[in-house]
């Protein structure tokens, strides 16, 4: 499905990494398998360096410590906004929402819009859309939009499949109305048909967390992993990535009457550098206008990874000029969605560590 | 098919391939490789094959049958 708007604008962005950084070269012992495999494993897929959070660090830790860096340094006053948004698929909680944790943690507020989003690497996506929305009702003056996610506890550090690429974070997006009344134009698509090819089987209700859930198997390539971590079909998720994204963003320039050459950066989700670089060929979109460089700087962090290819590639130029950007985030769900838009001047893009 | 089985053999870090080699005996061959061999075929063939496609196969030469096969579809 297509949306459209206009009047809108990320006025600021503020990324928030853990100072804990882990190397491949030195996960490699854990991992069942030959040295030069998993040599070859970091050279394809980029790897390198990740961050993961030092002990029980949870989202409303990262999100509240990036809220209160904001409220410092005068970048957001706090009360100068209405909703709350937190898109997460590692919440501190079933229940309450995270984002009332943060709203209690902080002393918000009650006239805020608090939602929890369960939504993955199509989050940044899901998250704009939704403050684009909200931001229809005059009452809503700002939005906050927090994208975060600390799955490295979700992850087998036997896993070879998907420990090496996974990274936390957490950002802070801030939505306004603007005087702009250019179009955006976005589209959206989910399939649930496959939505076991990204997933965490148990500790949920359907099949609750026991001793059973947390014994390591070994796959057929000798990864151990237990049914409370998360799994990937790496394969089937490539498979969908380059058959569905392509055409998506074939039809968001045509719905905006616009061309790829015309695009300055396509900022998308960074799930590694072998899918970024195969879209790119299929795409033909020349790899300077793609940053790649996600993973390898600090893993793939789901929802989080275009914000941070934004504050690591462009904070710079985003802070004085305007930029003509396709954003894409695909993964969980399955779901795939994309948006044209003009990004900056902004207010602030910047990063800070979580210590 | 000599161009294919060259691409192959580039994947899986041997010399040669012949069409009644074995995939799954070469050392090089996991999941990283097959990934490979999967993003090869799309981008020479334009064919997707997926992760199930490829476990039914088992030499290079019925490899190339099924690419031809479904390019053909």
């Amino acid at each position: 499905m297509n949306f459209t708007f206009s009047h809108r604008r990320l006025a600021g962005l503020l990324a928030i990494v853990p100072a804990n950084e882990h190397s491949f070269m030195d996960e490699m012992a854990n991992f069942n398998a030959p040295v030069g495999r998993s040599l070859k494993l970091k050279e394809v897929m980029g790897y390198d360096k990740h961050r993961i959070v030092d002990g029980p660090v949870c989202v409303s830790d990262l999100a509240c410590f990036g809220l209160e860096h904001l409220f410092e340094s005068g970048s957001l006053g706090r009360d100068d906004f209405d909703a709350l948004l937190v898109v997460t698929e590692s919440p501190d909680y079933f229940m309450p929402p995270t984002s009332n944790v943060i709203q209690g943690r902080l002393g918000l507020k009650h006239d805020l819009f608090c939602m929890d989003i369960n939504q993955g690497c199509a989050g940044f996506l899901i998250g704009l859309i939704e403050s684009f929305l909200l931001l229809e009702q005059p009452s809503v003056r700002k939005v906050v939009l927090i994208n975060a996610d600390v799955l490295s506890r979700k992850v087998s550090t036997k896993d070879r499949n998907s420990y090496p690429l996974i990274g936390d974070a957490a950002s802070i997006t801030i939505l306004e109305r603007s005087d702009d009344p250019a179009p955006i134009h976005a589209n959206l698509k989910m399939d649930g048909t496959r939505c076991e090819a990204l997933i965490i089987p148990a500790g949920g209700l359907r099949l609750p967390s026991s001793p059973e859930t947390a014994v390591l198997e070994k796959d057929s390539e000798g990864n151990l992993r237990a049914k409370d971590n998360l799994r990937m079909d790496g394969t089937a998720v490539f498979n969908f990535v380059q058959v569905e994204v392509p055409p998506m963003i074939d039809e968001l320039l045509a719905a905006a009457g616009t061309t790829a050459e015309a695009v300055e950066a396509f900022l998308f989700h960074q799930p590694n550098r072998f899918m970024l670089e195969k879209l790119a060929d299929k795409m033909k979109v020349p790899y300077e206008k793609m940053p790649m460089n996600v993973v390898e700087h600090y893993g793939n962090s789901s929802g989080v990874t275009i914000p941070l290819a934004i504050v690591h590639n462009l904070s710079e130029r985003i802070v004085k000029e305007s930029i003509l950007a396709c954003l894409a985030g695909f993964g969980v769900g399955l779901t795939w969605s994309s948006m044209l838009l003009k990004l900056g001047p902004m207010d602030f893009c910047e990063m800070i560590e979580y210590k | 098919m000599e161009e294919f089985y060259g691409k192959l053999a580039e994947i899986l870090e041997v010399d040669q391939v012949n069409g009644n080699d074995v995939l799954e005996e070469f050392s090089e061959w996991d999941s990283l490789s097959a990934l490979s061999v999967i993003a090869m075929i799309d981008a020479q063939y334009g064919v997707n094959l997926t992760a199930t496609d490829l476990r039914g196969i088992d030499t290079a030469q019925n490899l190339f049958a099924l690419v031809i096969q479904k390019k053909g579809v």
